[in-house]
């Protein structure tokens, strides 16, 4: 069995495994990020000083490309999860192609318009 | 047209893994296939790799291709390029050089019962069972497997899971099940409804985009997902 690697081999491969590994990783990172959000979260209960010393570590304009990236892998995910649960429930699994380039499509449209809005935000 | 080409073959002696370069002349129409036996009949004589048809019928000829699973005698060597790297197929242990134990892929095979089941079945006295052409078309394209393993190999489900039954198993199960004169649909059906079965698929669908005979497995295992949703909501009111 060749493993995990198996999950991220793209030599040879087509745009199916890409969106594949890329649903892996983006999982990952979105996993990742629901722990620290969580921890937090979790901050409150030690008082709301703490708290609020958490968010100013990362709610700062040096930290947008940071924000924007996990905008990205989130909005990938959830494109890309959409077409996944399609084709899993037996539809369009004859366009897959068609669609993992719609939903890549929709998702960096998705990113680049939440990632304006970010820095709008920031910088006022 | 004739030029110089080279095959990069991962090699196993049963001990280590090696890279073994080989330079000869191909010419136009020369498939993989005929490379590897110039191979082994003028150049290096213990390389072992499997054969038999030639022509796409046996399923023997898998490997990898320059990282895709593909039948070495339905490959043009010019249609690949002028370096082409070799390699046992994955998710098979490999046990010597291109030739891996395929035992277990077969075995997942056999599980899924690949054969019509009927409550009738009497061979002392046969009877035709007839079929419309539309009950035909319902499984005839997952009746054309030729048991290569190069969904097996592309497959990442399978390459983390060693008891997931795999797109060639679920395939055949599929086609039977798909037949309108079998009567084995509940058997199988609680073969492949568990964590190792269809569910286990996460609709990577490389398996369709490998597979030398267009069967589109991928499909297949959506198809069989669907039949057994159905059959675990109608078990719960039964
Ligand atoms: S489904 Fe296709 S790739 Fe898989 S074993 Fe059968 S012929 Fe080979
Ligand atoms: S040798 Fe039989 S399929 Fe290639």
């Amino acid at each position: 069995m060749k493993g995990v690697s198996g999950w991220f081999t793209l030599k040879g491969k087509s745009v199916n495994s890409i969106a594949y590994s890329f649903h892996r990783l983006t999982g990952i990172v979105l996993l990742l990020y629901l722990i620290a959000h969580l921890s937090f979260l979790t901050s409150l209960r030690i008082g709301e000083e703490t708290y609020t010393a958490f968010i100013s570590i990362t709610v700062r304009p040096e930290t947008l490309p940071l924000d924007s990236l996990l905008f990205l892998a989130t909005f990938y995910h959830a494109f890309n999860g959409l077409r996944v649960v399609l084709n899993e429930f037996g539809l369009l699994y004859e366009a897959r192609k068609v669609l993992i380039y719609l939903m890549t499509l929709l998702a960096l449209l998705f990113w680049l318009y939440s990632t304006y809005m970010m820095y709008v935000f920031l910088t006022g | 047209m004739e030029r110089e080409v080279l095959f990069r073959i991962r090699r196993f002696d049963g001990e280590k893994e090696y890279w073994q370069d080989f330079r000869f002349t191909a010419r136009k129409g020369m498939t993989v296939l005929e490379g590897l036996y110039f191979i082994k009949e003028n150049l290096d004589g213990s390389l072992a790799f499997r054969a038999s048809c030639r022509m796409g019928i046996c399923g023997s000829c898998a490997v990898k291709i320059n990282g895709k699973p593909r039948l070495a005698c339905e490959t043009q060597i010019f249609d690949v390029g002028d370096v082409l790297e070799i390699e046992p197929l994955d998710n098979m242990p490999v046990l010597k050089d291109l030739i891996v134990d395929m035992d277990g892929f077969f075995r997942k095979h056999e599980a899924v019962k690949p054969y019509l089941i009927r409550k009738d079945d009497d061979y002392e006295n046969p009877k035709e069972l007839l079929q419309t052409p539309k009950e035909l078309h319902a499984y005839y394209d997952f009746s054309l497997c030729i048991k290569c393993g190069a969904c097996y190999s592309a497959c990442p489900a399978s390459a983390t899971r060693s008891d997931y039954l795999g797109p060639a198993a679920i395939t055949a199960a599929y086609r039977f099940c798909a037949d309108s004169r079998d009567e084995g649909r509940e058997d199988r059906l609680a073969l492949v409804s568990g964590s190792e079965g269809v569910w286990r698929c996460h609709f990577n669908a490389e398996c369709s985009e490998v597979c030398p005979k267009s069967i589109e497995p991928a499909k297949a295992i959506q198809k069989m997902r669907l039949m057994s949703a159905i059959h675990m909501i109608k078990s719960i009111f039964r």
